[in-house]
């Protein structure tokens, strides 16, 4: 096996002697036989001759010297290589457009794939990521909600599927002592945590055992940003004390730069530092912050397995605990699922997409080469007379694809450098968690192997084909004879590229029609001219509600000072954020529901003008007062869907309590006012039910301020910031947006899928017209003879145009048909990012294939118009 | 792989060679010693007794393909008639091969004959 590579690569490195070797021993075998042959009594001249005949070709005999020696298929690839550049040079429009068509297919491909990677494939951080899975509790209503911190515990202890097993809950902070109050993100996280991950900390120390119990020293490990943007990436920063909610922390390690959380993550502190901060949600069993549970699998344990036991764990504590587990139940996702959840069927939508159109890409250059084959059937069936194999032929001609693959898959990373530019463009920052989109190694090694996988769909068939044609036709005349099966061929290839090209149509024509009933759904408020500012009021100076309301009051006023702002008003939970804050409450008088079943409605506690200033619509009864005091009667306003389902649309004037009924004195709030549903959780979501109480009842220290503005809305911000500071200058004031930008970001993921497969088929629809025209072109060249002699026997010029684009429109036809009968079957794989269309809408259906059978008719007439100029002394003439 | 001769013939006295003959009859020439190509192809031609003739075409793609195999192994030398020459010689790996071809062609010819042995009795 060595001998043999080592005396291939002597032959290719060394190919000139080697030749030369080849010549001289040859050259002595014939000088030998004809001096045999001198001896015998021949002429020098004579023998000479003789020898060489006995011979045969010498140089068949070289190539087979060659060949046997296996530096053949090498060296003659580059030569073919050599040979097809020098063809495309002088075929400059041929080359343009089969370039174009392959760097666009092949730029899709890397584009999307490259998405596909960063999305799907990349391997995550974390040590041996297959084997991490993420746990949550489930409820029937809700579906994944946290898991509560006892449950946790009660899980870790009770299971035997996993090796490792860590809560991590959400948390943030309040940073002070730097230029600018500011509020980061953060998790606590149980202490195996991040050794179960597999991440060690760059930086000092991970956290130990002992730091899971409730009263450690407070620590906190930091971030790679932040400690770079904060700390200057100061190697000493362990030891180092900071300021956070106004408390001192001492900083003990730094993450790695690729620590990858799901939301952001500045910070991460010990599960004991949370628990002493948060002692009723450590505690209470009934609890569901932000906390969800990583585990590892335990070797051998499949996630199956897991799941089983750990239904069983929560049947148990649901038993044991009714009030708060009842219903219960737990769910386990492997953790790339938790990353990409959402976006996998865009994806995979896409990648679909980009497919199509390199198959349509193929099928016009195969087109494309096979309308030169048949103008290369003498220069094959010329070198085939000389001694070339068939094998031979098709090699070279595939070399010359492959050239042309080549070149086009250089100019495709070329288009895909901008595209990825684009996409990235395209998709909200934080959208992708843990997804980095870019033009690396292993996406060009995917552009590589899109274009050789293409040079052997569009190069192969006509290459056998050409080789075929030719050895058939040999070197008589035209290749006339040749041409039925040709043009069958381009049809079939045709027929593909409108089916093709329908299909994406069709996607694209869901997805626009989706997107615009989206967005053209009522969210139940008026989201133009808002803007939204986050507060947190975490730090020491503000532990009684007193303080906190007079701020809230206090910012209110000011920013209602400001000239650009026409209402000012805070809420707990703004729509579109995905903040939520949900609890049970009962109505007074009604049956008691069952455990786990009570109306469990989305809780807004909010300021007066808050129904006004994001336009919410009020069907009933009051909106809130100044006068809805801490020391007035408590009152509450509902939602439609909450009157609609409790109380035949009017509750004003009924009572409920938050929770349950309970041996303590009732609560009991009474509905003043009914207002119209929202679509809190983004526009594709139903709406839910929704209860309001005014802040002064209820007092938040979390709080969104929202602002109505005559003009552009995110001008207001260093207003409002400065209004805060003149309060409190140490008061951050974050997560500032748009409700616009909110609203677009909820519907994010289907506009980049509708604006990628509106590129795509755009694009689809472009390359399969060019074919359609192209084949029609061929066909009436082809034909001009034959109608020449219809012409002059008598035949009308429109009977002939007729017989023309009939073929057209039966090639359109099949595509069509075929297409839609193939959309059928895939458009149900949309139906997941689809939103009030049916994934076989047929006003869709019909649309798409009306546009493209009317684009592909103009197509086929173009080159037909030529046919009505054909003199028939012209067209006999041709031959 | 195999060597592109062609089906057996015969043209007058001469037989062209079977197919996967031609790389035995080399290898057995060349354990007589070192042979250059044309050397190669007459002392075939003078073993046989003229009957058997290597087509000069497929003689020299057969070596070729013997050395990529490590069969024999080529250095370039002087013949007989002072003029450089390359020659071929047998490999330790060439000997087994050879010896293991003889047994397969002994077995094979034997076999044959057999057949035709018995194909005869039943005419006779």
């Amino acid at each position: 096996m060595l001998d043999d590579l080592r005396f291939r690569l002597r032959a290719l490195l060394r190919g000139r002697q080697v030749n030369r070797e080849l010549d001289d021993e040859l050259g002595f075998h014939v000088d030998h036989e004809a001096e045999k042959l001198i001896a015998a009594g021949l002429g020098r001249e004579e023998a000479l001759r003789r020898a060489r005949l006995a011979f045969g070709g010498l140089d068949q005999v070289k190539e087979e010297c060659q060949e046997a020696r296996g530096v053949h298929l090498a060296e003659t690839l580059v030569q073919d290589i050599r040979y097809g550049l020098r063809t495309l040079r002088r075929a400059p429009g041929f080359a343009c457009a089969a370039l174009v068509t392959l760097a666009c297919g092949i730029g899709a491909n890397t584009a999307i794939f490259s998405l596909v990677y960063g999305v799907l494939l990349r391997p995550l951080p974390y040590t041996d990521p297959a084997r991490l899975v993420v746990l949550n509790e489930t409820t029937p209503r809700v579906g994944l909600v946290s898991v509560s911190y006892p449950n946790f515990l009660d899980w870790r202890a009770q299971s035997h599927s996993f090796t490792a097993m860590s809560a991590v809950t959400q948390v943030a902070f309040n940073l002070a002592g730097v230029s600018q109050p500011e509020n980061i993100m953060g998790d606590a996280v149980s202490p195996g945590f991040l050794s179960m991950m597999g991440v060690r900390p760059i930086v000092g120390r991970d956290f130990t055992a002992d730091e899971e119990k409730a009263g450690t020293p407070a620590v906190v490990v930091l971030s790679y940003d932040l400690w770079q943007s904060h700390f200057g990436g100061d190697p000493n920063v362990s030891g180092r004390t900071i300021s956070l909610d106004g408390r001192p922390v001492t900083v003990v390690g730094v993450l790695p730069p690729d620590y990858l959380a799901i939301d952001k993550t500045d910070v991460i502190e010990p599960m004991g530092v949370w628990a002493a901060a948060n002692p009723d949600s450590a505690n209470s069993r009934g609890d569901r912050g932000d906390t969800v549970v990583v585990g590892r699998l335990a070797p051998g344990a499949s996630i199956g397995q897991a799941r089983a036991e750990m239904e069983g764990i929560a049947a148990r504590l649901a038993q044991a605990y009714p009030a708060e587990n009842s219903q219960c139940g737990v769910s386990l996702q492997a953790i790339r699922d938790v990353f990409v959840s959402d976006i996998r069927p865009a994806v995979l939508v896409l990648s679909g997409a980009v497919v199509c159109v390199l198959l349509i890409a193929c099928a016009n250059v195969a087109n494309l080469l096979l309308m030169r084959g048949a103008g290369r059937d003498r220069e094959i069936a010329l070198r085939m007379a000389l001694g070339a194999s068939r094998g031979r032929v098709v090699r070279q001609l595939l070399a010359e694809s492959l050239v042309l693959a080549g070149l086009g898959g250089l100019l495709g990373v070329a288009i895909a450098f901008w595209g990825i530019r684009g996409i990235v463009t395209l998709v909200p920052t934080g959208a992708l968690p843990g997804a980095s989109v870019s033009l690396n190694s292993v996406v060009l090694l995917f552009s590589a192997g899109v274009t050789i996988l293409s040079t052997c769909l569009f190069g192969l068939v006509p290459a056998r084909h050409a080789a075929k044609a030719s050895a058939r036709s040999a070197l008589r005349d035209s290749g006339r004879s040749t041409t039925a099966a040709n043009s069958r061929w381009r049809s079939l290839l045709v027929v593909a590229e409108v089916s093709l090209a329908l299909m994406l149509l069709v996607g694209a024509g869901l997805m626009m029609k989706s997107l615009s009933r989206l967005l053209a759904v009522d969210a139940g408020f008026r989201p133009d001219h808002l803007l939204t500012l986050s507060m947190s009021l975490r730090t020491s100076k503000y532990q009684d509600d007193q303080t906190v309301s007079n701020f809230w009051h206090v910012v209110l006023d000011r920013v209602r000072a400001l000239p650009g702002v026409q209402h000012a008003a805070l809420g707990s939970v703004v729509p579109m954020t995905d903040n939520h804050d949900r609890t049970d409450i009962t109505f007074e008088g009604m049956a008691l529901p069952a455990a786990g079943t009570f109306p469990h409605p989305d809780v807004h506690v909010v300021s007066p003008e808050y129904v006004s200033t994001l336009g919410l619509s009020l069907l009933r009864g009051r909106t809130f007062t100044d006068a809805d005091r801490h020391d007035a009667p408590r009152v509450a306003m509902v939602n439609a869907r909450i009157a609609r389902t409790f109380f035949d649309g009017d509750p004003v004037g009924r009572r409920f309590i938050f929770g349950h009924p309970s041996s303590k004195p009732p609560q009991w709030f009474t509905i003043v006012g009914v207002v119209g549903d929202t679509k809190l959780y983004g526009l594709a979501n139903p709406s839910r039910l929704e209860v309001y109480v005014p802040f002064d009842q209820s007092i938040r220290s979390d709080m969104v301020l929202v602002t109505r503005s005559a003009s552009d809305p995110a001008a207001e911000t260093s207003a409002i910031r400065q209004a805060v500071a003149s309060i409190d200058r140490d008061q951050p004031v974050f997560a500032v947006a748009t409700m616009t930008d909110l609203v677009d970001r909820s519907v994010a993921a289907r506009r980049v899928t509708f604006e990628l497969l509106g590129w795509f088929s755009a694009l689809a629809l472009v390359l399969a017209t060019v074919g359609i025209y192209g084949v029609m072109s061929y066909l009436v060249a082809q034909r001009t003879r034959e109608i020449g002699i219809r012409v002059a026997l008598g035949a009308s010029r429109w009977e002939i145009l007729q017989l023309v684009v009939t073929q057209g429109a039966a090639i359109t036809g099949a595509g069509v048909a075929t297409g839609v009968i193939a959309s059928l079957g895939l458009t149900r794989l949309l139906a997941k990012l689809l939103y009030s269309v049916s994934a076989v809408d047929p006003g869709t259906f019909a649309g798409v294939a009306l546009l493209l059978a009317a684009v592909a008719m103009i197509a086929c007439y173009l080159p037909s118009r030529r046919l009505l100029r054909v003199e028939p002394t012209v067209a006999l003439r041709e031959e | 792989m195999s060597p592109a001769t062609p089906a057996t013939l015969t043209t007058g006295s001469r037989i062209d060679l079977p197919q996967g003959t031609l790389d035995l009859l080399i290898l057995r020439t060349l354990a007589l010693g070192p042979q250059h190509g044309w050397g190669v192809s007459e002392r075939v031609q003078q073993m046989s007794r003229d009957v058997l003739c290597i087509q000069q075409g497929s003689l020299y793609p057969a070596l070729h393909r013997l050395e990529r195999r490590g069969w024999i192994k080529a250095r370039w030398g002087t013949s007989d008639h002072n003029r450089r020459a390359k020659f071929y010689a047998l490999t330790p790996k060439g000997h087994r091969a050879l010896e293991a071809e003889q047994d397969v062609w002994r077995k094979l010819t034997a076999a044959v004959a057999e057949v035709l042995m018995a194909e005869g009795g039943r005419h006779a």
